[in-house]
């Protein structure tokens, strides 16, 4: 299970395994380890090679991830505009600004709104989708698959586009549909009120990675034994309890991870929201990412440390959403524990 | 198979035998009603491709093409500049998806099978960032980029795509490589195998990992907007289509036929990647799941 380890453990792992070098730190279940003989100790020549094999990653990983996490937090105690040297140093002034920012508050409030609106409806419907493309009996599985997926080979910004087309108040296909339909003569427009706006970034984020999910929980559902349902069907179960006394407690720990992938991923939402409705009507669709991005490259004066500030913040903020899941994690870990998987 | 005399819940037997029909019977009509809607975007895009300005502008939601033409292909290829943004768009997605590939295998190897100071710490440290936020480093990975002199290159662009992500694969790997049965990597040893051969015997198992990785970050960087859209600020010849695509908006008159036609275009080889890699796909993201 390479995926689920990614949650639970920052906080608990950091006291207990370093001294244990035959354990893989990920895994809670010892009866089910690999010998001892898994993990090599690297010696003479090969040392050479695992610093090798470590260096490509290493870099870049250092460059890119962990440099750039200790200098936004560093930036953010200054007045910085990018350019000159670094020794405005304010303290903690950007981010009492910051707390004061209605606009930040506001694009916090969009972007928990956005995360929480896409995972509540993608999670649950790909999941449906899933659980139907996975039945032995459905035809056309393959071309099923690839038009569910399809929506998420579009280029944000071409998705943006085509549904700016698409809801246009004057001639797109949503007015005209709705004309057809008798329901408006008048013109809707989506994008010019906050809560429609909201909504259609909402739902056409979750058409774009719909296909991803339902793959997602394709894999998941792979790895539940058939021997299970077949046991299951042997002691009569119907359709509905195999699914709600095997399939769901099974997955569940890989769900917990694809949980907090989707709602990680929503936080990130930036394409979608400069293409469609670049943050507006007026400021009313901002997300963070949109803020930092305005705050650090928007308009002159660049102001690095002021938008470091309102990343940080948003780290913070993002970490404590997905591991407040770390209480869900560690129970399914439990039961997975039971049920031997 | 089907005995519609037989088929009532009264005989549970013979209705099983038709089940699986009657269960397509059911599901494939609304699946392809749910998958037009889902398509029509595209259909929309495609059709919109062959329209006139004025044939779009007054079809509304409608299909079908007022005229059969090419030109808006070559108008968007040639003047549009999708060609150039369509070329960065297969360099970036390309190379940075070969060096994703070749860092996190090379590490997730090593992570799973060697062991070495500080393996746990490393391994902790990439879960922990796993779940950063793109947007929230974005800054210092432009000053680092600036700083290297890479910034409005398409070195700069492909660092930073290669550079930010790369966790999850990581993981992926030593799940798969740690998964591997020692005694394959014991029998490769008494056969006299060093360190590269074992390496390159082991690499051809993880294929179905590979393919994930490289699926994955293939759309990723296909569909990457805000590491392009930073660093090529000062260059837009170097923007890739999604960024590229932005442009159409901010300007008074959008060719939007022309538009159709480049999206058009840029979406077949993707199109065609999902279609030859999918069934690697889940087989892929399913084994590497599996404990």
């Amino acid at each position: 299970m390479a995926l689920a380890p990614a949650s639970p453990h920052p906080p608990d792992t950091a006291t207990a395994t370093a001294t244990r070098p035959g354990k893989v730190a990920r895994r809670p279940k010892p009866s089910s380890e690999p010998p001892e003989g898994n993990r090599e100790r690297a010696k003479g020549r090969d040392r050479l090679w695992v610093a090798a094999f470590l260096v490509p990653f290493l870099v870049l990983y250092m460059g890119f991830t962990l440099w750039p996490l200790i200098a936004t937090v560093y930036y953010s105690f200054f007045d910085w505009s990018g350019s000159g040297p670094l020794d405005n140093f304010v303290g903690g002034d950007n981010y009492s600004r910051i707390l004061g920012d209605p606009l930040f508050w506001q694009a916090v409030v969009n972007t928990l709104l956005f995360a929480v609106g896409t995972t509540l409806i993608k999670l649950p419907l790909s999941l449906l989708a899933a659980l139907v493309m996975t039945r032995k009996w459905l035809r056309a599985k393959r071309a099923l698959r690839t038009v569910f997926f399809a929506p998420l080979i579009i280029p944000v910004a071409m998705a943006g586009l085509v549904f700016t087309y698409l809801l246009n108040p004057s001639n797109g296909a949503l007015n005209s549909a709705l004309h057809g339909l008798g329901l408006t003569d008048g013109t809707t427009d989506v994008f010019a009120n906050r809560w429609t706006a909201l909504l259609a970034l909402v739902l056409i984020s979750v058409w774009q990675v719909f296909g991803q999910y339902m793959i997602y929980w394709m894999a998941a559902l792979q790895n539940v034994p058939d021997e299970l349902y077949e046991a299951a069907e042997l002691d009569g179960a119907s359709e509905w309890q195999k699914l709600t006394r095997i399939t769901l407690p099974l997955i569940r720990p890989v769900a917990v991870v694809i949980v907090m992938l989707a709602l990680v991923n929503a936080m990130h939402v930036f394409g979608l929201v400069v293409t469609l409705t670049g943050g507006g009507p007026g400021t009313s669709t901002y997300v963070v990412s949109y803020f930092i991005y305005k705050q650090a490259f928007g308009s002159m004066p660049f102001a690095y440390g002021y938008a470091s500030a309102a990343a940080l913040l948003f780290s913070v903020m993002a970490f404590l959403l997905v591991t407040s899941q770390g209480l869900f994690v560690r129970r399914a870990q439990k039961m997975r524990k039971e049920y031997g998987v | 198979m089907s005995r519609p005399e037989l088929r009532t819940p009264r005989a549970p037997r013979l209705s099983r035998l038709s089940r699986p029909a009657r269960a397509n019977l059911i599901a494939l009509p609304l699946l392809i009603v749910v998958g037009l809607v889902w398509v029509y975007p595209f259909l929309w895009i495609v059709a919109g491709a062959f329209k006139t300005q004025t044939g779009l502008f007054t079809g509304g939601a409608s299909l079908m093409p007022d005229q059969w033409n090419f030109d808006n292909f070559r108008r968007a290829w040639v003047d549009a500049g999708f060609s150039r943004y369509f070329f960065n768009t297969i360099l970036y997605a390309v190379v940075s998806t070969v060096i994703e590939l070749f860092k996190s295998a090379l590490c997730g190897y090593i992570l799973a099978r060697y062991e070495f100071p500080g393996r746990k710490l490393l391994h902790r440290m990439i879960i922990a960032t796993l779940f950063v936020p793109v947007a929230s480093i974005i800054i210092p990975q432009f000053v680092l980029v600036e700083r290297l002199g890479l910034l409005n290159t398409q070195a700069g662009v492909i660092l930073a795509m290669s550079g930010a992500a790369g966790a999850l694969y990581v993981l992926l790997f030593i799940g798969f490589f740690s998964g591997i049965p020692s005694d394959l990597f014991d029998a490769a040893k008494l056969d006299g195998a060093g360190f590269l051969r074992t390496f390159r015997l082991v690499l051809p198992l993880a294929k179905p990992v590979i393919a994930v990785v490289v699926i994955f970050q293939f759309i990723t960087n296909w569909n990457e907007f805000n590491i392009p859209l930073v660093f090529t600020l000062g260059q837009p010849d170097l923007q890739n289509l999604a960024v590229g695509m932005l442009s159409f908006k901010g300007e008074h008159s959008v060719d939007w036929t022309g538009f159709a036609a480049g999206m058009t275009l840029s979406v077949i080889p993707m199109l065609i990647v999902f279609v030859f890699f999918q069934s690697y796909f889940v087989r892929g993201l399913a084994g590497a799941t599996k404990e």
